[in-house]
């Protein structure tokens, strides 16, 4: 199997702080990591290729730093990275980004073979839209999921477990298809001496400019992408009251909460009303 | 993946000062070098003061001066003495500038980058377990989860939390109470442009050292620092690891060593320095306390060096720490020898012992020598309690006096009897002190 897997580099945004001020992200200075939910991904094609042979493709649009994102999944143990990257690229949104990636996908075929299947994470931390792995399947004109905790090759389809909240669904896919993994479905597994210096005396690395890609500059970058953010907020946390009680059983938890609402004036203004006569 | 090669001329672990020194010497004389770093980018792992000395530098990195990521040279030199509501602080100034101030994570990136220019192959996010010997004890390479990677000599450039000696059973565990370790914990303040020149009378480019003794560490051995950067200051403080865990468990501190970071940061003879700032790091690290009593056995065995903070070639004055530039000279000795015990025949310990001479009869050995008897100060809590409110007690009697002014004799003897020590032993005591520093 030929699995790609696209990663993104996004602004570690557990340090990403936020200016209520002037609504503005405040990213000086944090340092870019791997999508964590991305990382699931990446491992969930390298369990497909360890099962079933074959290799992983990492791929990423990104400034030219991403590089080290793409040595760290090299690291993991993934076959080669490709970076794609050219300013006209820059300022994109989910479908300029999906557009370029859908034909990089095109050129892998092309160039390299057959592509069976195409893997991205649930979301990124950064901007939780889920849209890329949806849309670069559109571009394609290949089947989707998403939520994917499973997968296995059976007599050249793919079949597909996907967990919901109240039920595992199963699917069989035609291949070629695209994935969106589960987050937290699987742990990326740690970085390994041999890879890493493989990443470093190897450089199983491809780049990739428009100048290869061909694209239309009307179709990628700022030009390409409809979107408009109009405006970023912030909610602050709401500070709630904690209490710890454990129950003896059912009945006791009941009464507790029930006896704790009613305590609280607010709350059992409201229980009265919905219950009305009842009480 | 078999075709991997994972042999190397040299393996350096640990990408600090004294390992990318080493590991760009080595790789400057022809050898193939693997220098292995635990954190995610040369430097992530890095936390230090804020001043290095450049002397030694200029022989290890040939253009530092110009090259690499220096925020100020330090002109000015203060010295305070806290007390309860006293501060005395001396002050020095000079225009041939000896050190300079600078991130270290920035400056270690840039040792890195030189290492790498010389074909050194830097792997970083990766963890070495053990070092790997063989039947006969000698150390072959190292291991790293399931990977071995083998080469003639190992550098061992851990830093001062030397585990990977402890497992090779070449040095003893730490142990939190007894140890001569100490603890760094530090802040990084970023202030409006200029304020710095302002706030501290300084020219652009000019930097300031500024060190703290007396009450601000609460009795515990050790001291406060502030250092100043482009447009941030350090402010921090190094106290003796064992007496903090005490005054953790007696209370002394509210929660941690933090506490006391938090308390030069809002003495009021400090903050107006940094007004309108933001803390924008946080950070704590250990460092060797003296570096004598952890030096191990012997710097070079079969197969290995030993570099850096992990050799207890470091300098602790107690109120100030400087590491960086031993390091990295320690680094470049650990090269050269290298390629001597290259020619003598091989990398035995008998060979490799070059560079146990190399390092003792260089300026760090004679350094660490010279000051060998501050240890027994960082161990005295007298000198950084009843001795710093003395010493202020001498200058309220000179100045503080409504009517009629003491002689300098009397304002002395009143102040050391109210301090309950008696005269001569602490008149030998001072003497002592100012022999060793
Ligand atoms: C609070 C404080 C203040 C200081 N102030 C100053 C100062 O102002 N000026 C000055 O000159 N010095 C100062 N020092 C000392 C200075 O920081 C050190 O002496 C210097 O960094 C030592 O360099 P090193 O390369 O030996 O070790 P380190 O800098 O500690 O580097 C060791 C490296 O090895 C890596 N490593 C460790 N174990 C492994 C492993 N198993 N596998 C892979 N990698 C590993 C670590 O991640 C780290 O990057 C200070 C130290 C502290 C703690």
């Amino acid at each position: 199997m030929r699995v790609v897997v696209g990663i993104k580099w996004v602004p570690n945004t557990q340090a990403v702080r936020f200016d209520p001020r002037t609504g503005t992200l405040l990213r000086e200075g944090v340092p870019s990591i791997v999508n964590p939910h991305d990382l699931v991904a990446v491992e969930f094609a390298l369990e497909l290729r360890d099962k079933y042979g074959g290799e992983v493709i990492a791929i990423t649009m990104a400034p030219p730093s991403a590089l080290k994102g793409l040595e760290h999944v090299i690291g993991m143990g993934v076959d080669r990275g490709i970076l794609i990257t050219d300013r006209v690229f820059a300022g994109a949104d989910t479908l300029a980004t999906s557009y370029v990636i859908a034909h990089a996908i095109r050129k892998i075929e092309r160039e390299i073979g057959h592509v069976d299947l195409a893997v991205f994470g649930q979301e990124t931390i950064d901007s939780s839209t889920a849209h890329i792995g949806a849309q670069t399947a559109s571009w394609l004109g290949w089947p989707y999921l998403y939520y994917v905790t499973k997968a296995e090759p059976v007599d050249g389809k793919l079949i597909v477990e996907r967990t919901l909240e109240d039920r595992v669904e199963v699917y069989e896919l035609e291949l070629p298809a695209v994935v969106a993994v589960a987050m937290r479905s699987r742990k990326p597994r740690p970085v390994r001496l041999a890879n890493k210096i493989r990443a470093k005396l190897e450089k199983p690395l491809i780049i990739w400019s428009n100048k290869e890609l061909g694209l239309d500059p009307r179709c990628v970058g700022l030009r390409g992408s409809p979107t408009v953010v109009a405006k970023i907020t912030f909610t602050p946390e709401v500070p709630r009251k904690k209490k710890i009680y454990r129950p003896r059983s059912g009945d006791d938890a009941a009464h507790w909460i029930l006896k704790s609402l009613l305590a609280d004036e607010k709350a059992s203004k409201i229980l009265r009303r919905i219950l009305g006569g009842e009480m | 993946m078999g075709s991997i090669p994972t042999r190397f001329d040299v393996i350096v672990v640990g990408a600090g000062p004294a390992g990318a020194a080493a590991a760009y010497h080595a790789a400057k004389r022809g050898f193939k070098v693997l220098l292995v770093e635990r954190g995610r980018g040369a430097g992530s792992k890095e936390l230090y003061g804020g001043r290095i000395y450049v002397g030694p530098l200029r022989d290890v990195w040939p253009g530092i001066e110009k090259e690499a990521p220096i925020h100020r040279w330090v002109v000015e030199e203060r010295l305070s003495i806290i007390g309860d509501g006293e501060v005395a602080t001396l002050s020095y100034r000079y225009s041939n500038p000896v050190s300079f101030t600078a991130y270290l994570p920035d400056l270690t990136r840039w040792m890195v980058s030189k290492a790498e220019e010389e074909g050194v192959v830097f792997v970083d996010e990766v963890r070495v377990d053990s070092l790997v010997r063989d039947g006969e004890g000698r150390v072959i390479g190292i291991r790293s989860g399931p990977d071995v990677a083998y080469a003639s000599v190992v550098v061992d450039a851990e830093g001062a939390n030397r585990l990977l000696l402890e497992r090779a059973g070449i040095v003893d565990a730490l142990d939190a109470k007894r140890a001569p370790i100490a603890l760094g914990v530090k802040e990084v303040l970023k202030l409006p442009k200029g304020a710095i020149e302002d706030r501290l009378g300084l020219s652009d480019g000019e930097g300031l050292s500024w060190l703290i003794a007396g009450t601000v560490t609460k009795g515990i051995p050790g001291g406060g620092f502030i250092y100043t950067f482009k447009d941030t200051i350090a402010v921090g403080v190094v106290v003796h690891l064992g007496h903090s865990v005490n005054a953790v468990e007696a209370g002394v501190l509210k929660e941690s060593v933090k506490d006391l970071v938090e308390s030069i940061r809002l003495h009021p003879y400090f903050k107006r320095l940094w007004r309108d700032s933001d803390i924008v790091e946080y950070g704590a690290h250990l460092t060797v306390e003296c570096g004598l009593d952890y030096m191990p056995p012997h710097l070079a065995y079969d197969g290995l060096v030993i570099v850096g903070d992990a050799a207890g070639l470091l300098l602790n004055l107690g109120y100030t720490v400087r590491g960086v530039d031993l390091a990295s000279y320690s680094g470049m000795l650990a090269a050269e020898a290298i390629a001597k015990a290259h020619d003598l025949g091989g990398m035995n310990a008998e060979n490799l012992r070059v560079y146990e001479n190399m390092v003792k009869e260089s300026f760090i050995y004679k350094e660490l020598v010279r000051h060998r008897g501050i240890c027994w100060l960082t161990k005295e809590r007298r000198f950084f309690t009843s001795y710093a409110n003395i010493l202020l007690g001498i200058l309220s009697n000179l100045y503080v006096q409504e009517f009629k002014h003491p002689t300098v004799f009397e304002a002395v003897k009143a102040s050391i009897r109210s301090g309950g020590e008696a005269l001569l032993p602490l008149i030998g005591r001072i003497l002592k002190v100012v022999r060793e520093l």
